[in-house]
């Protein structure tokens, strides 16, 4: 008895294992379906798990990468609104999002994520001529913040891009796009050239000029300020030796007790200072005490 | 014979008339016999073998997801499998998801630089490429800045898988996508920033500028991954090297002839400074000494004044010729005229005289 329960609890799983193979299927976290029953599109499953299905030959389960598929178009080239001429490649990360619509367009493919592209690829080329002629080349490279920048432009092709999908039902969504080149045609990258040269020499003479009017400047600017700190220092050796003649004016009381005798003391000393060193004194018998020598023979009288 | 019994003893109960078999059926009985043991036995390993089937082996730079009907049976880290043997139900029930994502990872930028090789950069031999080659868009990459002339710019970016999740399952190739992100980054902060700034004057507010957007990027797509470092670089055209570098030496020369200025200036009022300070020093001590000068002479006036009061003339006469006396000494050339010439003249800075000996005539 024992045997036989043990044999039918096999039994049981091979079958509930065969069932399960037969009758269930998962649906991954990054997947969508379609279950198609006598191949036409009946169920689309867009959330992961466990889902049924009748076996084989009455319904078929297709499965769709849903992730966000990478993507990256050809160099196009547009012509701006100030008409230069611009290559321009975006890149955008899409996925499906509606199986039941994404099925019927492009299950039929070998490939039908490449196939998909494919039509991402024609559309984009078409939209990203229009809007690269909405703009000017300032739009697409500018310090400033306005509103139509890169980040602008590239919302722009967005939202057109989506609009093409939507109206087209291809059940996918573009999540989203951005520029991933932007060049010039090759003839115009060898004009760019010669002006960034010239604007190369522009600078390389500017730089000079004005390092050597900087230059002039630093140097007239120390000479002021030199000149500044010795005026400076000039009125101050004023003020202190007018400070000191202040002082000394304040001994002339003692002087005006006997100004005659002042005034020849004051003569006196004068007389020192000035005859002190390599000069030369010419004098006759009336200056004192010299008048002592009147009528003594000189060597002048020798001759 | 008496121990005889009188009643004979009943006979035993006859057996059962056994089914006659005939040989065919015997071998069938016996094959679907060995049949049950078979299936049996294949029951059991088909058991085995399904069971067997969810053992699995994370290897050293891997991690695994294990995925119950399709969903993840845990979020975040706790999802994450480590390198080993692990165990989960066989499909359709479970199924493991190995990946790897391990430790750091980078990626490179893809656009903005032109074609080269790895080992050509490092030795240094690029190939010069002469003024008036034009770019191929095809081959060379390059970006755009916003006053419109052409640089190279690259990058790299090290990252770490934040969200394992959102990266393996949101994205069929996140690496790629963060790959895009920064290639946007990279154009779009060179499209904000003018040569000059992006090369030389603010090469690290470039740097921020991709990283910032980058990062942005990153967020915004939820590529479930934070950014650790962003290596930036940028490089003028090939074909204007030699323009870019006289650039850069007519800067160097600027700065070298300001630098010069400077320390002129230095120099000059640090001179200026000095002798300012001298100048004041020296008032200070012509005050000192003026002051004392007339202090003294106020004392010696009032020595004097006695004096000068007791005889006035004499005294004068005194001082006089004291103080001529004195003068007389210090006094070079000394020229005495006892009568009144008609004419004199004086040879004023003439030569000192040469000293005589007794040998010369």
């Amino acid at each position: 008895m024992k045997r036989n329960l043990f044999t039918l609890s096999i039994g049981l799983l091979l079958f509930l294992i065969f069932g399960l193979l037969l009758f269930v299927f998962q649906v991954r976290q990054s997947e969508v379906a379609v279950v198609t029953t006598f191949g036409k599109p009946t169920r689309p499953i867009t959330e992961a798990g466990r889902h049924y299905k009748w076996p084989w030959p009455i319904q078929k389960v297709y499965k769709f990468d849903k992730r966000i598929q990478n993507f990256e178009d050809r160099l196009t080239e547009g012509l701006t609104k100030d008409s230069f001429n611009l290559l321009t490649s975006v890149y955008v990360g899409w996925q499906i999002t509606d199986p039941a619509a994404f099925f019927p367009k492009f299950a039929g493919s070998l490939n039908s994520i490449s196939e998909a592209e494919r039509k991402l690829e024609e559309r984009l080329g078409n939209l990203k001529s229009a809007i690269v002629g909405q703009h000017a080349l300032s739009d697409f490279v500018s310090t400033s913040d306005n509103a139509a920048s890169l980040l602008g432009i590239e919302h722009e092709m967005l939202e057109a891009i989506q609009a093409q999908i939507t109206t087209n039902n291809w059940g996918l969504e573009v999540r989203f796009l951005g520029i991933k080149k932007l060049q010039l045609p090759e003839s115009v990258s060898k004009t760019v050239f010669d002006r960034m040269q010239a604007e190369r020499k522009v600078l390389s003479d500017t730089s000079q000029s004005e390092g050597e009017a900087e230059a002039a400047k630093i140097h007239s600017e120390a000479d002021r300020k030199a000149a500044v700190m010795l005026s400076d220092a000039d009125s101050q050796a004023t003020q202190i030796r007018a400070k000191g003649e202040a002082q000394a004016a304040e001994s002339l009381a003692v002087f005006q007790q006997d100004p005659e005798l002042a005034k020849f003391i004051f003569q006196l000393d004068a007389l020192k200072d000035s005859l002190k060193d390599h000069s030369t004194l010419i004098f006759d018998a009336n200056t004192p005490p010299f008048g002592l020598l009147h009528g003594v023979s000189t060597n002048l009288l020798k001759k | 014979m008496d121990d005889l019994p009188l009643t004979p003893k009943p006979l035993p109960a006859p057996a059962p008339p056994e089914t006659p078999l005939d040989a065919g059926s015997q071998a069938l009985a016996e094959a679907l016999r060995s049949s049950f043991v078979i299936i049996k036995f294949v029951m059991l390993v088909l058991v085995a073998v399904f069971l067997a089937s969810g053992f699995f082996t994370v290897g050293p730079q891997q991690q695994a997801i294990i995925l119950r009907f399709g969903r993840p049976v845990a979020q975040g880290q706790q999802a994450l499998l480590g390198p080993g043997l692990h165990w989960s139900f066989p499909y359709p029930i479970d199924e493991p998801v190995i990946v790897s994502i391990s430790g750091l990872q980078q990626v490179q930028s893809s656009v903005g630089w032109y074609a080269t090789t790895r080992e050509q950069e490092l030795a240094g031999t690029e190939p010069p490429v002469p003024f008036g080659t034009p770019m191929n868009p095809v081959v060379d990459g390059y970006a755009i800045t916003a006053d419109a002339n052409i640089v190279h710019v690259r990058a790299t970016l090290t990252y770490h898988i934040s969200d394992p999740i959102g990266y393996i399952f949101d994205f069929v190739n996140a690496s790629n996508a963060v790959q895009n992100a920064l290639d946007d980054a990279l154009l779009y902060a060179a499209s904000r920033f003018k040569i000059d700034d992006l090369l030389v004057r603010d090469v690290l507010g470039f740097k921020d500028a991709v990283r910032k957007r980058v990062s942005e990027l990153i967020q915004e797509r939820q590529l479930g991954v934070t950014v650790e470092a962003c290596d930036v670089g940028s490089k003028a055209p090939r074909q204007l090297q030699a323009a870019f570098q006289s650039v850069l030496d007519a800067e160097l020369r600027r700065s070298k002839v300001i630098a010069q200025a400077r320390g002129y200036e230095i120099q000059t009022t640090n001179k200026a400074g000095a002798e300012a300070t001298s100048r004041i020093k020296l008032a200070e001590s012509e005050r000192a000494r003026f002051v004392d000068d007339i202090s003294s002479r106020a004392k010696q006036f009032q020595d004097l004044l006695p004096k000068y009061k007791e005889n006035p003339s004499l005294f004068a006469e005194q001082r006089l010729a004291y103080t001529l006396g004195n003068v007389m000494t210090n006094v070079q050339d000394k020229i005495f005229l006892p009568e009144k010439p008609q004419e004199l003249r004086l040879q004023l800075n003439r030569p000192p005289a040469k000293p005589t000996t007794e040998e010369s005539p």
